[in-house]
């Protein structure tokens, strides 16, 4: 899948400013950003559920807005939403599901079932089904016709470790079949654990694409986190004068440019004193921190 | 996949028992109760029981209880005394009394009722004394008889003449809002985000929803009018064909006007408590509650906006008038396929796949 110049304006709001980027076949790739970032946006222009404004998208060479119907059948849209009908049991939401894709071969359904591990469940009503079993119900609806790109939008929103676990398992061993997936999350560690690349998004914009070893190494810095009593932002101006800084609240983040003691003097001489020195490995949240100057977890919240 | 979302939307409403109750149940329970409250019609069933006293032996009063006898619509009911007469009336136990003494013959009714109710049974009790008051026995000096061109009613008209195609009117048009709250539902839940994802031309993806409700809507109606004929005794005087034609035209109406519904995208908390409540309102002013018959001229003008009142006339010739064809319903059926087309319209304008 390329994304080439993709933007959505939703009057003069800007939701998607300009996005390039490629989704390279057989890989899963992680899509990182805080709510109101603009991944749901990208993934429905991507999908062709919501006309961009500006830019294409194509799908295995066939351009969404001009081939709609050809480069729709190359990719399964997973909502973020449990998009299913909860009167009708499983084997015929997914037999509806498949009549969109003309597919009406019965062991395509019991495939899809077999994968979400709900093959024993194919003829109970979803109103009877757990939270966990809907999302993996959710995941199947999309891939009853075995698609090439798989799109999971915040897959495993609201479901227990078990079904997580299970989900991950069904995720991967898409993967091993050679199917492309991009997957959404606001959690770092789904996609630390699963993607091969991690494309992280803030403010409709496209800040970071990497493997997740190229990310750390770009942006996560080798920095501290003090936490601060007193007159943290003075002291937190005064820090900036040797180091880069990021401040949550009484929690700044340190990157020195010289050492950390002209720092700790600068911070000190401002009036405020340190309570707790805090030194993290390096990973995807730090980089993430680093990048968008925040915390994911504090801004998907 | 026009197919699979026809099974998709009849097994979902099969299992939304509120919906198939808005649908099916409540009309039923309408007729039952209007029907067994409205008469209409040439015959109007049992005949209406009239309070007479006179003198005994009074040959005034005689004549009158005779002639009063003898007046189709009317039982004449003698009452002792003049008092009793006019208990009767205000107990409601008849629809008028008579006292015949030495003066002017005194008509005991209830004034306070509406002139709709009093005026006909006040003049047709002052012909029937009339009448049996002349010095010489009168020929009859009015003949009823409908212009040409107006066929022949039915004998024996029921309530459920009238009540069952004015219920079936009225909760044909709930297809409408049955179809909204689909909408709104698919959007809520997500479906319609995977539906747009789908290789299916959005064109279709619209059509493939509104086919079923028409079918559904078609099914409702040929159950409503087939318990009328089977049950309630409701007679078809004109052509079947006809019927069948404008109910095509009323059910398309009601979809497109639940498609213009669900252009506005509400959410189906609201649609749920509005358009109810818009769809009563026009059932009323179309007088599938009350016939716009017994409304005053200015309400029944005002009822031609909707397009309830327009097919509710084309049913009540098809379903009263004898040898009805489909040319004698032409007026509705094109008004109907009118306010279908701008419903339709106006829908498909405002309608956002996107939102």
């Amino acid at each position: 899948m390329t994304l080439r110049g993709l933007g959505k304006d939703y009057g003069d709001r800007v939701a998607v400013k300009s996005l390039d980027l490629d989704v390279v076949r057989g890989e899963i790739l992680g899509l990182l950003g805080p709510n109101g970032a603009g991944k749901t946006t990208t993934i429905s222009m991507a999908c062709g559920v919501v006309t961009p404004t500006r830019g294409t998208v194509t799908i295995d060479g066939h351009d969404v807005a001009r081939d709609p119907n050809a480069a729709k059948s190359k990719l399964g849209l997973v909502p973020q939403e449990l998009a299913l009908y909860d009167d009708l049991s499983a084997m015929q939401n997914l037999r509806y599901f498949g009549a969109l894709y003309r597919v009406r071969d019965p062991a395509r359904i019991a495939w899809a079932l077999d994968v979400v591990g709900l093959a024993d469940r194919a003829q109970e009503p979803v109103k009877k089904f757990s939270g966990g079993m809907k999302r993996r119900l959710n995941i199947a609806a999309g891939l009853v016709h075995q698609p090439e790109l798989l799109v999971l939008d915040e897959p495993t929103v609201g479901v227990d470790p078990q079904s997580r676990n299970h989900i991950f398992e069904t995720v991967r061993s898409l993967k091993a079949r050679g199917m492309t997936i991009v997957y959404t999350s606001h959690y770092m560690e789904e996609v630390e654990e699963l993607c091969d690349r991690v494309a992280i998004m803030d403010h409709g914009v496209l800040i970071a694409l990497g493997t997740l070893g190229e990310l750390v190494a770009k942006h996560a810095g080798k920095g501290v986190t003090l936490e601060l009593a007193g007159d943290v932002e003075a002291a937190a101006r005064a820090a900036a004068a040797h180091a880069t800084v990021t401040r949550e609240g009484a929690m700044v983040r340190i990157e020195p440019r010289d050492g950390l003691a002209p720092v700790i003097a600068a911070i000190e001489g401002a009036g405020a004193r340190i309570m707790r020195i805090e030194s993290r490995e390096a990973n995807l949240e730090t980089a993430f921190l680093a990048l968008t100057g925040r915390a994911l977890r504090d801004v998907a919240a | 996949m026009i197919g699979a979302t026809i099974k998709k939307d009849v097994w979902l409403l099969l299992r939304d028992r509120g919906r198939l109750a808005s649908l099916f149940v409540l009309p039923v329970v309408f007729i039952v109760v209007f029907g067994s409250m409205f008469k209409f019609g040439p015959d109007r069933g049992t005949p209406r029981p009239i309070a007479i006293w006179h003198a005994p032996g009074d040959a005034r009063g005689e004549a009158i209880a005779h002639a009063l006898a003898e007046t189709p619509g009317f039982a004449a009911r003698p009452l002792a005394s003049p008092d009793d007469v006019r208990r009767a009336v205000a107990a409601d136990d008849v629809g008028a009394g008579l006292i015949v003494g030495d003066g002017p013959v005194e008509l005991v009714i209830d004034l306070a009722a509406p002139v709709q109710v009093r005026g006909p049974l006040q003049g047709a009790l002052t012909g029937v004394v009339m009448r049996a008051l002349a010095p010489i026995k009168l020929p009859p000096l009015v003949e009823a008889k409908s212009p040409p061109g107006l066929a022949k009613p039915l004998d024996n008209i029921t309530g459920f003449q009238v009540t069952v195609p004015g219920n079936a009117v009225l909760f044909g048009f709930f297809i409408a809002l049955t179809l909204a709250m689909s909408f709104a539902s698919e959007r809520h839940t997500g479906t319609w985000r995977r539906l747009l994802a789908a290789p299916v031309p959005r064109w279709k993806l619209l059509f493939g929803k509104l086919v079923p409700y028409f079918l559904i809507g078609l099914f409702q109606l040929a159950v409503l009018f087939g318990l009328g004929v089977a049950v309630f005794g409701m007679q078809i005087a004109g052509s079947v064909v006809a019927l069948i034609v404008l109910t095509i035209a009323l059910v398309a109406c009601s979809m497109s006007f639940g498609l213009l519904v669900a252009s506005f995208g509400g959410t189906e908390k609201q649609i749920g408590s509005i358009v109810p409540i818009v769809l009563l309102v026009m059932g009323l002013l179309g007088g599938c509650m009350f016939p716009r018959l017994i409304m005053p001229p200015v309400m029944q003008k005002i009822g031609l906006v909707v397009p309830h009142s327009w097919a509710l006339d084309g049913y009540y010739t098809v379903l009263v008038r004898s040898g009805t064809t489909v040319a004698d319903i032409a007026a509705p059926v094109v008004a109907l396929c009118a306010f279908a087309a701008g419903f339709a319209l106006l829908g498909l304008l405002r309608f956002r796949f996107e939102r």
